[in-house]
């Protein structure tokens, strides 16, 4: 099938042409916008942290043992109010030359739906819209995540909706998927992530793949019309289902096709090797996760940096001299807790680079990319010894465009869920949200 | 409708009057027994139900109304009708009206329009996983599915020994820990599990559709598998024979190239493929390795598009009625693509054989592949799935919490097992009802003894043992505990609720929805109805006529099982000292005290209960609604399986010789007129 008969095709079996979605070349929107998108990223990290390293005034608590199932929850008494963010503590000390564009929220809570493993449930739940009682066909509370409720608002101009990232690069399938997943387009819906960087710069600014997916288009397309030949008129009818659906993903293909010039212009390369050290690795994912916001490929993205408990080692870029498993050692916290606040400290630099790539971008009205985009940093645990569901360590970068105080260090009071900072995210987004999960207010201090 | 020719429309109108002719006697007998017994209530505009009798003068009005005449026949039959409080139907009367009402329901179906055909749907994802795996003789699964419960360790299913060991291992993947890890292809991820249809399952054609979002998944998918890192020589059965490099010269690939395309495209797109089809993807492939692909990388791209084509993951008609009824029984018995052995059959039109079809169901059921019948049927047909949210309150049942885990992950497999067992060792159908063993996990056997201290094991893989029932309160699908707890709250029964799963599960007959201003139960209403338990306040449901309609019959069901608490422990009392009242009546007909003498009463009812196993059955094989038309293939099927004690393959078997099963289109294949029994044949 050639290119013209694909067109003539798409526009419809009477060649009516089909109610399509406006398809606006992003420079023209740009003339006609008044300030920069609004975006929304995630950088998650596996396991928690080691709270002593971490949390200020908990230095000097003992390291728990484990027990498993019944270790209890560390922390300590603060005081509900803002403060300026001023002590950094060592795992925070990257933090440093960003600190006025930071913010650091101590005591949000999650909560634990018994039935299910914590890692499992900890990662796969940490963006979920779901109550406790709401999800009856699977044991985790999960259902539509966080970024998918903000793409719904603020996703449906930009060609990819959302970006899912992983720096999962094991190949030895230890884990089940709610361990390695902190995006679903509903329950028991995953969100295929981008594990491999080759893979994320294709899709996201090659044509090439996109060339291979139309070689295969034009081959279905034929069966298509066989096995339509063969179909009652009813059956024929509901088959028209199936070309709906070619014709939007050629939509998204043109869409892509027509933003070439921006991609071209965009300041990043095909990355060289596939496998890469940790750090490395992360960082080229941070890239390609910077420059798809920036041009306008999507307004959302995950990035998931490891999966959950999953005790293959890594070598994480020569902080080991041979390869550790971090799941491994949170067991056994006495023994290896210098590795451990390594790797927080580790995990808090790649957070740090990722704002500063995003910091050095302006944007047409002179502020930041950063400036422009809600960033939070956060675990599913509060420490990943006990395991806790509580106190989670969140960091919130960026959005100041958007309405966000920042250089404050918030502690609310006991008891507050996480859903909270995100219900409050999404109204400073400009999306009209009432609740989210088992939100039950807004972070008024996180507002200007 | 087709046209006719002249012959087949004088042998039709011939059929019509010889019909009507026959069912002139009983047809005057049954507008008799309406006029003398049912038009009383059911007639003029306030007729009872809505159900205005006095309108049919003659036969001929009823023929044109089987529907009815099904509800009618099934109301007589289950002595809902006539209502207790007027004369009671002497039994030879009933039996009488029964005979005739059905035999012009039979009538009537005869000359009722044919049956739509079920459209054409695409794959769920148990299917197209399964359909992946046997296209590619894969040695790890393609994806994990929650929904696939039972986790077999030690290759404890094995159909051909037709026994099932005495000890099993088993994990429970959704519930269990870490269960959900196995095998699989690295970077494969699953589309969504589709839900189950109301009172059904999940697999019914009208539900299924698609979407943009879910096309690309598929076209994704199809890619994810060929390139996944393990998709290899080591866990890829066909490797040699399709994507390893041939051993001729470069220069006589392309003949290897077709011939290999062809043999998976047969399969895939389950019919045989026209040599252009072939042709088209064989150019393809040729095209990559012109464009410097290996010849490895080659196939497995081709083959990703031969996945991605709709002809393999959408499941339709094919124009060949054979290679219809091939699929058709490979999705039924394997939730699969049909293998080598059963095209061939297709191809060679056997398949209207019944020795043929026989055959095949017989080595079908005797294959492992069975299993994946046994992972799809029983769960959606108990309902199963429930149990997944069953929140027992903590304060009052603790130990149903135990590490992280919950009881209810050994729970869910004790029916699952029993399910398997009856189906591997071809036991009756009636052991559903009642069974003289079931599987259990020491956590259960502590647990139906109601011992202080529950014996907690798992939570990952756990052991269950073959155990004699013999008492009757235990035993067979309805008072295992996993039953028992997904129909309960946090701290109390639902005796409604079970009626209705009771009503819906055993008795084929669910119960409409409630109506919409029904007033929720305010259980602490009044310091009086305190002392009531839950049947006192249900009371109102017998006083009231409006919801006696359909409560009568759906509330004995559920009080029966009032002596099951809600984690499916038995007690005589409730909280409040008051006795446990499970006494009802089933049918009008069997008066009962308890469960033990409700499931006796079933026993003798046994045809009942065996049509609507396989009413069940049915709409699984088929993924449509039963409509009244299957009413003469599954009395067919009742009147078979009873010769034989009811044993599920003989079910089984007798589902897929019946008209039903057989029915491609608007005919019955090889029969090229609408109305069945013409003198033509």
């Amino acid at each position: 099938m050639t290119r013209a008969t694909r067109r003539q095709f798409l526009q419809g079996a009477a060649g009516t042409t089909l109610a399509l979605p406006l398809f606006e070349s992003l420079a023209a929107g740009k003339d006609t916008m008044s300030r920069p998108r609004q975006r929304m990223a995630i950088y998650y990290i596996p396991m928690g942290v080691v709270r002593k390293g971490f949390f200020p005034g908990e230095e000097e608590t003992l390291l728990p043992k484990f027990n498993g199932a019944t270790t209890k929850a560390i922390g300590i008494e603060r005081s509900v109010g803002t403060k300026a963010f001023e002590h950094l503590t060592p795992t925070q000390e990257p933090l440093k030359p960003i600190k006025n564009k930071v913010s650091f929220i101590s005591g949000l809570d999650r909560t634990y739906k018994q039935g299910t493993d914590v890692h499992a449930q900890c990662g796969s739940c940490f963006l979920s819209s779901a109550t406790m009682e709401s999800v009856t066909e699977s044991a985790f509370p999960l259902d539509r995540t966080f970024d998918h409720i903000i793409a719904d608002s603020i996703g449906s101009q930009t060609p990819f909706r959302t970006l899912t990232l992983s720096c999962n690069s094991h190949q030895d399938n230890k884990e089940s998927i709610h361990f390695d997943n902190i995006s679903w387009y509903g329950t028991g819906h995953v969100t295929p992530s981008i594990r491999d960087v080759r893979q994320a710069y294709r899709r996201l600014f090659g044509t090439q793949a996109q060339g291979d997916f139309r070689d295969i288009t034009d081959l279905v397309l034929e069966d298509a019309k066989e096995l339509q030949r063969d179909l009652n008129k009813r059956d024929q009818d509901k088959f028209e289902e199936y070309f709906d659906g070619i014709r939007s993903l050629e939509i998204q293909i043109e869409r892509l096709e027509g933003m070439r010039d921006e991609i071209k212009a965009a300041d990043i390369d095909l990355p060289a090797d596939a496998l890469l050290p940790r750090g490395e690795y992360i960082r080229t994912m941070g890239d390609i996760m910077v420059t798809a916001l920036q041009t306008g490929l999507t307004n959302v993205a995950t990035l998931m940096i490891g999966p959950e408990r999953w005790n293959t080692p890594y070598l994480f870029d020569s902080l080991f001299d041979k390869p550790m498993s971090h799941h491994t050692m949170t067991h056994a916290p006495h023994k290896f807790v210098n590795e451990l606040l390594q790797i927080d400290k580790f995990y808090m630099q790649q957070y740090v680079y990722i704002c500063q790539r995003m910091d050095s971008i302006i944007e047409f009205d002179g502020s930041t990319l950063l400036d422009n985009t809600i960033f939070t940093y956060g675990s599913g645990l509060g420490d990943g010894t006990t395991h806790q569901f509580n106190d989670l360590p969140i960091v919130m970068a960026g959005g100041q465009q958007l309405g966000v105080k920042q250089g404050q260090h918030t502690h609310v009071p006991d008891k507050t869920p996480l859903a909270n900072l995100f219900l409050t995210q999404a109204q400073l987004l400009g999306i009209e949200l009432d609740a989210f999960a088992d939100s039950t207010t807004t972070i008024s201090d996180m507002k200007r | 409708m087709k046209l006719m020719k002249p012959q087949a429309i004088i042998t039709a109108i011939t059929i019509l009057t010889a019909g009507l002719f026959n069912v002139g006697l009983q047809g005057s007998d049954t507008i008799s027994f309406l006029k003398t017994t049912c038009v009383n209530c059911h007639q003029g505009d306030e007729a009872a139900g809505n159900l205005n009798f006095a309108q049919f003068r003659n036969p001929k009005d009823l023929l044109a109304q089987p529907q009815l005449l099904l509800d009618i026949l099934t109301a007589i039959d289950t002595s809902l009708m006539p209502p207790q409080d007027s004369d009671r139907l002497p039994k030879d009367s009933r039996q009488s009206a029964v005979k005739n009402f059905r035999e012009l329901l039979h009538a009537a179906i005869q000359v009722s329009p044919p049956a739509k055909p079920v459209p054409i749907r695409r794959m769920t994802r148990f299917q197209y996983s399964n359909a992946v795996r046997d296209l590619f003789g894969l040695k790890i699964v393609v994806f994990t599915l929650p929904e696939q419960m039972v986790r077999e360790y030690g290759n404890y299913y094995q159909p051909s020994t037709g026994k099932m060991p005495d000890v099993v291992t088993v994990g429970n993947r959704p519930l269990g820990k870490s269960q959900l890890i196995e095998p699989r292809l690295t970077g494969v991820t699953p589309y969504p599990q589709d839900l189950r249809a109301e009172h059904g399952f999940d697999n019914q054609a009208d539900q299924l559709s698609m979407s943009p979002l879910l096309l690309q998944q598929f076209m994704e998918l199809s890619r994810s598998i060929l390139h996944a890192p393990n998709f290899n020589n080591k866990t890829v059965g066909v490797w040699n024979e399709v994507f390893a490099v041939p051993e001729t010269e470069i220069s006589e690939w392309d003949g290897s190239i077709a011939n290999r395309l062809k043999m998976i495209l047969t399969l895939a797109f389950r019919e045989e493929v026209s040599e252009t089809t072939v042709k088209r993807f064989a150019e393809y492939a040729r095209t990559l390795i012109d464009s410097g692909a290996d010849f490895t990388t080659a196939m497995k791209n081709t083959v990703a598009a031969i996945l991605a084509s709709p002809r393999f993951f959408y499941l339709h008609d094919h124009a060949d009625p054979q290679f219809t009824i091939a699929s058709r029984l490979s999705f039924f018995l394997w939730g699969s693509i049909p293998d080598q052995a059963l095209l061939a059959s297709a191809e060679k039109n056997e398949l209207t054989t019944t020795a043929i079809l026989e055959s095949h169901v017989d080595r079908m059921l005797l294959d492992r592949k069975s299993k994946r019948f046994c992972d799809s049927f029983p769960r959606q047909w108990l309902q199963l799935d429930n149990i997944i949210s069953s929140a027992p309150d903590p304060e009052i049942y603790h130990q149903f919490y135990f590490a992280r885990y919950n009881t209810s992950m050994h729970m869910a497999i004790e029916p699952l097992l029993l399910f398997e067992t009856v189906l591997i060792e071809d036991k009756s159908i009636l052991q559903f009802i009642h069974s003289d063993f079931s599987y259990r996990s020491a956590t259960l056997k502590t647990w139906y003894a109601k011992a202080d201290k529950i014996q907690h094991s798992g939570p990952g893989t756990l052991k269950f043992e073959r155990v004699p029932i013999m008492d009757m309160r235990q035993g067979g699908m309805i008072t295992n505990t996993a039953i028992m707890t997904m129909t309960s709250a946090s701290d109390h029964t639902k005796p409604i609720t079970r009626g209705a799963w009771f009503a819906a599960t055993i008795l084929h007959s669910p119960p409409k929805p409630p109506p919409a201003d029904v007033p929720t139960i305010d259980r602490k209403a009044n310091a009086a109805d305190e002392n009531l338990t839950i049947r006192e306040q249900l009371a109102i449901h017998r006083d009231n006529a409006s919801c006696a309609g359909c409560h009568k019959t759906i509330d004995p069901l559920g009080f029966a099982l009032e002596n099951f608490d809600p984690v499916g422990q038995w007690r005589e009392q409730y909280e409040n000292g008051k006795p446990v009242n499970a006494s009802g009546i089933l049918y009008n007909q069997h008066a009962f005290d308890g469960i033990v003498q409700l499931k006796s009463a079933l026993l003798t009812e046994q045809e009942r209960f065996a049509y609507a196993f396989s009413e069940h059955l049915l709409s699984f094989a088929l993924g449509r609604r039963t409509t009244y038309r299957d009413t003469i293939s599954l009395e067919q099927v009742v009147k078979q399986a009873g010769q034989n004690n009811y044993q599920i393959k003989t079910v089984i078997k007798n589902l897929v010789l019946s008209p039903a099963f057989l029915q491609v289109g608007q005919a019955p294949v090889g029969n090229q007129l609408s109305i069945k029994g013409s003198a033509s044949d």
